[in-house]
């Protein structure tokens, strides 16, 4: 076995745990794990269930952090547990929590719900600016007509941005960095003729109204997406939409 | 099915003094020095309209040490503002795209100081310009 | 192909763009020319340095004021300097949830439009 996959050292793991049916609150739990030079959190979090405690939940998938599933406070910061190393926490004992300003479901699980509504709010889909029948071919894209929303589709939904956000630690209701990641995915796509309904949905005080720009989304999220970047470019749509909705043409908003 | 009974964490209420998000609250505060520069400039107006006594104490005071220090943390704190607003400059546009590639962020940024720099220099050479040749 | 879409009722519309395009109107002015006018009017004219000694004088800042350009600048620097810092600063209180909003908004953007109709007040009283 190579040096890197022996488990020659231990760390302590502060676990945020908490069972519904049994505790009235969630309590601090603490594990030691031993650990290898190449194993994540979220092998660690693995070795805590299949030796020590079987009733550890946490959501998990891929392993390769493009499922979104692992995302959690680690040492107080959102990240994804397949992608955060045990050697790089070493040294003190090391904090895992659910994910920030979500309700916690259970010990690492917290509740998506809402979030899949925002998604689903922001019509999700490609509306086709001209209706094409299969007969006549695939739609046709240049490079540069995909670069222009290529980044938000990069996004995984792993909701570490929902996390970072302190707006939306204030606000439950505020559409928050994802959701705005996959509305700006579909207004840049040169295919798509739905911007005017997006733009509807998020000029409220739960739009995009409710950001100020902290842009801690965009620094944690972990695949480049920038949601920060389709917040805010949709601040200057919205401002635009506002002032000009007198003369565009459609029906009377 | 188990039975459900999701836990609430509250926000911290001072959430906005501790990292990370101290250096936003810092850029935001920035805006209070823009607010407090032209403060000072009303309080020039008002002076002015009042006549040249007034207007003359208001000298005094802009010539004074503590004014000194006063402008000299508000140039501060609007050099932070000048840094800061560029840094979010580019998430307010659209991807840009030239020649077949992004324009990154960092681009737009820089860009926009050397302009910024150029229009505050630009203006000081002219009134420098005009002071010389009167 | 038919087309299915289910239309949604959207939110209400807020009024934030109002204070967001002055706060980003004061916050473009502020970058570009605001450390020029605060070494001009709080380092070089006070002291002399730079500039002849006259230009601070009361005639010449009274002749500037007096010009309808010199008016318009006087307005714009000041009005949108404090709409700028109006809006940051309601933003920052209400992040430290210093007060219910409709009190923040007034000692915010109420203030602030109360500064502007005193500027163009004064304005109008130093006549052209």
């Amino acid at each position: 076995m190579p040096d890197s996959m022996r488990r020659t050292k231990s760390i302590e793991l502060r676990v945020l745990r908490y069972r519904p049916a049994s505790d009235r609150e969630p309590a601090f739990v603490s594990y030691v794990v031993p650990y290898s030079d190449d194993m994540s959190v979220l092998q660690a979090l693995q070795s805590i269930k299949d030796a020590q405690d079987g009733s550890l939940s946490f959501r998990w998938s891929c392993r390769m952090a493009v499922c979104g599933s692992c995302g959690m406070m680690i040492n107080g910061e959102p990240k994804l547990a397949c992608n955060t190393f045990v050697r790089d926490l070493a040294g003190k004992a090391a904090v895992i929590e659910p994910l920030q300003n979500f309700p916690i479901e259970r010990d690492l699980v917290v509740t998506v719900g809402d979030f899949v509504k925002k998604i689903e709010s922001i019509y999700p889909y490609i509306m086709p600016k001209v209706a094409k029948p299969i007969e006549d071919g695939a739609y046709l894209q240049t490079p540069a007509q995909m670069m222009a929303y290529e980044s938000f589709s990069d996004c995984i939904n792993c909701m570490l941005c929902y996390a970072a956000c302190p707006q939306f630690g204030a606000n439950p209701d505020f559409i928050g960095p994802g959701a705005m990641a996959m509305l700006q995915r579909y207004n840049s796509d040169s295919r798509d003729g739905g911007r005017q309904l997006r733009l509807d949905q998020i000029h409220g005080e739960d739009g995009v109204w409710a950001c100020t720009a902290v842009g801690m989304c965009s620094d944690v999220c972990p695949k480049q997406v920038d949601p920060a970047n389709a917040v805010n470019q949709n601040k200057t749509n919205s401002a635009l939409d506002f002032f000009l909705r007198a003369v565009r043409p459609g029906p009377r908003p | 099915m188990s039975e459900r009974r999701p836990f609430h964490r509250p926000q911290p209420r001072y959430w906005w003094a501790h990292k990370p998000y101290l250096a936003y609250t810092l850029r935001e505060l920035t805006g209070v020095a823009v607010a407090l520069y032209a403060a000072i400039l009303l309080a020039g107006l008002v002076c002015l309209w009042r006549g040249p006594q007034a207007f003359d104490v208001y000298r005094k005071i802009l010539a004074s040490k503590g004014s000194l220090l006063v402008h000299l943390v508000l140039l501060a704190a609007v050099l932070w503002h000048v840094i800061t607003w560029f840094q979010i400059l580019p998430k307010t546009m659209p991807k840009l795209i030239l020649g077949g590639r992004l324009v990154p962020p960092r681009s737009v940024t820089a860009i926009a100081l050397v302009l910024a720099f150029f229009c505050s220099a630009g203006l000081l050479v002219v009134v420098i310009v005009i002071g010389a040749l009167s | 192909m038919k087309h299915v879409t289910i239309n949604r009722s959207a939110p209400k519309r807020s009024v934030a763009p109002v204070f967001w395009l002055l706060f980003g109107a004061g916050g473009m002015l502020s970058a570009l020319f605001g450390p020029a006018l605060i070494i001009l009017t709080g380092l070089m004219l006070p002291h002399g340095w730079g500039l002849p000694a006259s230009f601070a004088d009361f005639p010449h800042v009274l002749g500037f004021v007096r010009h309808p350009l010199g008016k318009l600048v006087v307005l714009a620097v000041i009005a949108l300097f404090f709409w700028h810092g109006a809006e940051r600063m309601f933003l920052t209180l209400k992040d430290m949830r210093a007060g219910p909003l409709p009190l923040l908004r007034l000692l915010t953007y109420g203030v602030a439009a109360l500064l502007t109709l005193v500027t163009i007040a004064l304005l109008l009283a130093i006549e052209f």
